[in-house]
């Protein structure tokens, strides 16, 4: 790369609230076409908007969720534009006084990306396009869905930043319940800002703006097809222009959305509809006591304190629910590392094979940590553990019953043991005399047989020693 | 300071079309205009613009929905209508 | 006969709903050709309405408002019920909603008698701007109605029904009172919802009363005010009963005159509001001159952050969703560039055209900003006058009405003669004018009196002790 690129990010997040933010709606996604709709969504003459508290609450949550100065005092302003999905050609949003600003997010190159702001606003209709007939259709159920707009200072160097950035924030957004954060559905857009700069230089160069963007993955493709086309302009001495582009996935490529010359002047003036809101701070205080432990707080306790290692942490803290029933489940017994495997190797095995997630398992933490201490008691072998766990999944019922009603409990009788090992050996004289010259892979044979024998209920470490001792 | 040059921009933020007659036309009423409005333009710029009084957030509305419209009664004044939708020329 | 004793009438069967709501749609037909200050009459469902009234009035149950013919303003929704605010723009518009008052209204069984003419969208200070044609003042068919609630103005004072909505941005209600010899009410910023009136500039639109006389006004807003969860600005410090100081001793109420306000206005109207204080120093008011130091800003302040506000709200008039739309292009910008241009009249497109200057970047700062700061400063000055006086006196207009044709199409002297009503929107003050007088040619004067805000029933009281012992002209048609 011959340019260092600087990149920012916008971040549009639909809120998880039951109603629009300006008027009684049902916020849910999809539709038939103009069946969410009111006077008011659909900027009838005369209607007024009115703040929905719940979207105020997930916004101020969207603040402590990044670490950012949750504003006493908020206030609305109109962002004048005239598009067809836009009914009452004004944008309302927060301009002068956003509810939160100055947060931040470590990223993983220990980089910390500073978030200027946090903003309320509404989310725009949908438009389907005709090029049949040269027309375009609008469809107002999205009228008027809270969103918030997070946007960051131009901090991030390097593709794997914002990658990491938007992950992180979208986690965190997922475990404040602020938003489901579904990039694919919409429900949490990136555009990101990009200019180049020669490296060691601290001037920033003209930007652009890239828009629909809507994977992850597609983030990485968007903004290295992007520092490919500036550079290939700086390079021929010409000028990056400032626009605004949007992504197309199919093309893998960039292009310009300007149409035709349009005089970009949004006109913002506080809405005069919308007093002002505030936040006292007890309400505030009792906004903050409804947060959750973040992700990033968890994974430094799992690591720390539990000893997990990052991945397995990682792997946990991936879904809040997840890491809620791992939570759950040590508190009942804290043998983490027990609990940690249990679940990300079997458990995940299951819900995988199953297409499930972990709301949707039947069992208890308690009961699959009281499974895990069975088999750690060896009460029943970690083989054993593994098939009640099965059961569990197929039909419930709690392990201690299972591994009785299904012969799991281990067998610690010697005497049995014995005769059953001997009866084995003396079946089998050749393999002996094999094994005891030099044949070490006949052990296992000796172990299978064995544990058959003596069925699920089979202690493999008692087996093992009896053998051992046995062919010495 | 107010010419046609500025009369137009403001169309197009407006979104108003003018014929010739008409811009020169508004040209001229705006000069006038502007002339009263610039009266404001020397007062105190150290006191505070006005905004209304704060709402506090416990009195804001309760987040619980209610029924929607009939899309029928939603279209019901658009004069173009397909898929009940309302039609307008394609935008990219 | 006030709104109390015609409800008297009803209640002891001295005449019916149906008969009183015939009585007036026979006046309507008769005399509205030459006023036109209705742009539509609802005969039938007026008459439904008497019917359904008369039910509860017979049953013994009516509220103060049942069977009373009243008229809404053209820029009140009225659900199934065009409502054009006076613009070939939503010429064909009927809402399929009610507006919060009108909601009020039918909830105490009132008969509406149709709808009323009016400047297009409310601005406008002569009711000429509508597009169906200006309203003539009921004193004299040659002469402006004022505005914009002209219709409703000429509506009361032609007998054309027993009180009427109108709404007041900048004095819309009591100029045009002033001018037809009526009362007009205009409350608190926030006593009445704005939820269904449509928007001109949501910051100063307040629903108001033009009536027969003071106490009708509050007879009225007894009704219709009130906070509304569908209008975040309603306030609830509201208090109801406006009619409950009518004859209380006036003795000893401090009555502000600011000079300022007697300066701007011709010499006939500035007589007879000074007469009007006589008046009431001979009833035992004490007189305090006061002053308004920044009244001298207040007409560029008021256009700048109405006109702001007028050219968001009236963005959505772009013929998509409702109201007139242009022939069909390839383009949306020229679209809907088309049907705006169409749609609108000259002075909407002016006050458009004058919002987005205020508003776009360069000017914002030295305009929109420096009038909100006037309004701070405006709003200082009148918490200082309201610190030693109970009620503020000052004209209504500074001139009577004028001529149809005389100055409407000069801009600027139309905004200028705004220069009495406008503060009181900007601190969002109630005020509420009457006759107070009548000029060389025979015109009405208006005076009006300022209050504290939510201190409705003081001005009402005021006003109402004034009419009691004046002799009020009616107009002869």
């Amino acid at each position: 790369m011959r340019y260092q690129p600087v990149i920012g990010l916008e971040i549009h997040c639909e809120l998880l609230t039951d109603s629009k933010v300006f008027c009684g709606c049902h916020n849910s996604f999809g539709g038939a076409e103009n069946t969410r709709v009111c006077p008011r969504c659909s900027g009838m003459p005369g209607t007024l908007p009115v703040v929905n508290q719940g979207a105020v609450r997930l916004a101020a949550k969207a603040g402590f969720a990044t670490d950012c100065t949750v504003n006493n005092y908020s206030a609305f302003d109109r962002k004048n534009y005239f598009y067809p999905d836009l009914p009452k050609a004004y944008q309302i949003t927060q301009f002068e006084y956003p509810i939160c600003t100055n947060g931040h997010i470590k990223v993983c190159t220990g980089r910390d990306i500073r978030i200027n702001r946090i903003h309320i606003e509404e989310d725009a209709g949908k438009l389907v396009h005709d090029d049949y007939e040269g027309i375009s259709l609008a469809d107002y159920n999205r009228c008027g869905v809270p969103l918030i707009e997070i946007v960051t200072e131009p901090d991030f160097r390097e593709i794997e930043e914002v990658q990491d950035f938007v992950q992180k924030i979208a986690l965190r957004l997922k475990y404040a319940g602020v938003c489901d954060a579904r990039m694919e559905q919409g429900s949490l857009r990136v555009d990101v800002n990009i200019s180049l700069m020669p490296y060691g230089s601290d001037v920033f160069g003209t930007r652009a703006e890239l828009k629909n963007i809507n994977s992850i993955k597609s983030i990485g493709r968007a903004i290295r097809y992007e520092i490919n086309r500036q550079s290939e302009i700086l390079d021929k001495g010409g000028k990056v222009v400032q626009e605004t582009r949007r992504y197309n996935e199919n093309h893998d490529d960039t292009k310009s959305m300007r149409s035709k010359e349009e005089a970009h002047d949004y006109r913002y003036f506080p809405e005069p509809d919308i007093p002002p809101v505030y936040i006292s701070d007890e309400d505030m205080a009792a906004i903050k006591a409804e947060m959750p432990e973040m992700p990033h707080e968890r994974f430094e306790r799992y690591t720390a304190q539990m000893g997990l290692t990052a991945d397995d942490a990682n792997l946990i803290i991936g879904s809040k629910q997840f890491g809620d029933y791992f939570d759950e489940a040590v508190k009942v017994y804290p043998a983490y590392k027990q609990i940690a495997s249990m679940m990300l190797v079997e458990i995940n095995h299951h819900l995988n094979e199953r297409s499930m997630t972990i709301e949707d398992v039947s069992f208890t933490p308690a009961e699959l940590a009281a499974l895990v201490k069975l088999a750690d008691d060896s009460v029943v072998s970690k083989n054993a553990a593994k098939e009640i766990l099965a059961i569990m999944f197929e039909e419930g019922g709690k392990p201690e019953e299972i591994a009785k009603t299904h012969g799991f409990i281990m067998s610690n009788d010697a005497a049995e043991l014995d005769t059953v090992i001997d009866e084995i050996l003396s079946a089998n004289a050749a393999s002996v005399e094999k094994y005891k010259a030099g044949n070490a892979k006949l052990f296992g044979f000796f172990m299978g047989q064995a544990m058959s024998k003596l069925g699920k209920g089979a202690n493999p470490k008692l087996i093992k020693e009896a053998l051992t001792k046995k062919l010495a | 300071m107010f010419d046609s040059e500025l009369t137009r921009h403001l169309a197009v933020l407006s979104k108003l079309s003018f014929t010739d007659d008409e811009l020169a036309k508004m040209t001229s009423d705006m000069t006038d205009i502007i002339a009263l409005m610039d009266k404001v333009c020397d007062f105190n710029p150290e006191i505070k613009p006005y905004a209304l009084d704060a709402v506090d957030y416990k009195d804001l509305r309760k987040d619980n929905h209610n029924p929607s419209s009939e899309t029928e009664n939603i279209i019901s004044n658009a004069k173009n209508i397909k898929n009940n939708s309302f039609v307008v020329p394609k935008v990219v | 006969m006030n709104l109390q004793e015609l409800r008297t009438a009803l209640d002891i069967k001295k005449i019916s709903a149906a008969e009183l709501t015939q009585q007036y749609l026979d006046k309507i037909s008769a005399l509205d050709k030459s006023i036109n200050s209705y742009i539509t009459v609802c005969p039938e469902s007026a008459m439904q309405d008497a019917e359904r009234a008369q039910k509860i009035i017979d049953a013994g149950s009516a509220g103060a408002l049942c069977g009373i013919p009243l008229s809404i303003k053209d820029n009140i929704c009225t659900s199934g019920v065009k409502t054009t605010c006076a613009s070939r723009m939503l010429e064909d518009f009927v809402p399929f909603y009610d507006a919060f008052v009108i909601e009020r209204l039918k909830a105490d069984n009132y008969v509406m008698l149709g709808k009323t003419n009016m400047d297009e969208f409310a601005m406008g200070g002569s009711s000429q701007t509508s597009f169906f044609g200006g309203p003539k003042n009921p004193y004299d068919i040659t002469r402006v109605t004022g505005g914009s609630s002209g219709g409703a103005a000429a509506a009361v004072a032609a007998g054309l029904c027993a009180a009427a909505l109108g709404s007041d941005t900048g004095g819309s209600v009591r100029q045009p009172a002033a001018f037809c010899g009526v009362t007009g009410l205009k409350p608190t910023y926030g006593t009445v919802s704005r939820w269904g009136l449509i928007a001109f500039a949501s910051s100063l639109d307040q629903i108001g009363v033009v009536a027969n006389s003071a106490f009708d006004t509050g007879y009225v807003l007894n009704t219709i005010y009130g906070a509304d969860k569908n209008d975040a600005t309603t306030s609830s410090k509201s208090t109801g009963n406006y009619t409950g100081k009518c004859g209380m001793d006036l003795k000893g109420l401090r009555i502000g005159i600011p000079k300022e306000f007697l300066d701007g206005s011709s010499e006939e109207v500035r007589n007879a509001a000074l007469k009007a204080a006589d008046y009431y120093k001979s009833i035992g008011c004490e007189i305090v001159e006061c002053s308004l130091p920044s009244l001298e800003y207040a007409v560029s302040a008021y256009y700048l952050i109405s006109s702001a506000e007028a050219a968001s709200n009236l963005s959505r008039f772009d013929g998509i969703k409702y109201g007139h739309r242009a022939e069909m292009t390839s383009d949306y910008s020229e679209l809907i560039s088309n049907s705006r241009a169409e749609g609108f009249g000259d002075e909407v497109k002016r006050r458009i055209m004058l919002g987005n200057y205020a508003l776009c970047s360069g000017y914002y700062d030295a305009y929109y900003n420096n009038a909100r700061r006037i309004r701070t400063q405006l709003r200082k000055e009148y918490a200082e006058i309201f610190e030693k006086c109970d009620v503020i006196l000052t004209p209504t207009a500074p001139t009577t009405a004028y001529k149809i044709g005389e100055q409407e199409s000069d801009p600027v002297k139309m905004y200028t003669a705004d220069i009495c009503t406008v503060t009181v929107n900007i601190a969002g003050l109630p005020a509420i004018s009457t006759t107070c007088g009548y000029g060389a040619n025979g015109m009405p004067i208006g005076m009006s009196i300022i209050g504290k805000a939510f201190d409705e029933k003081t001005i009402i009281a005021v006003c109402d002790r004034f009419e009691k012992d004046f002799n009020r002209k009616e107009a002869v048609l």
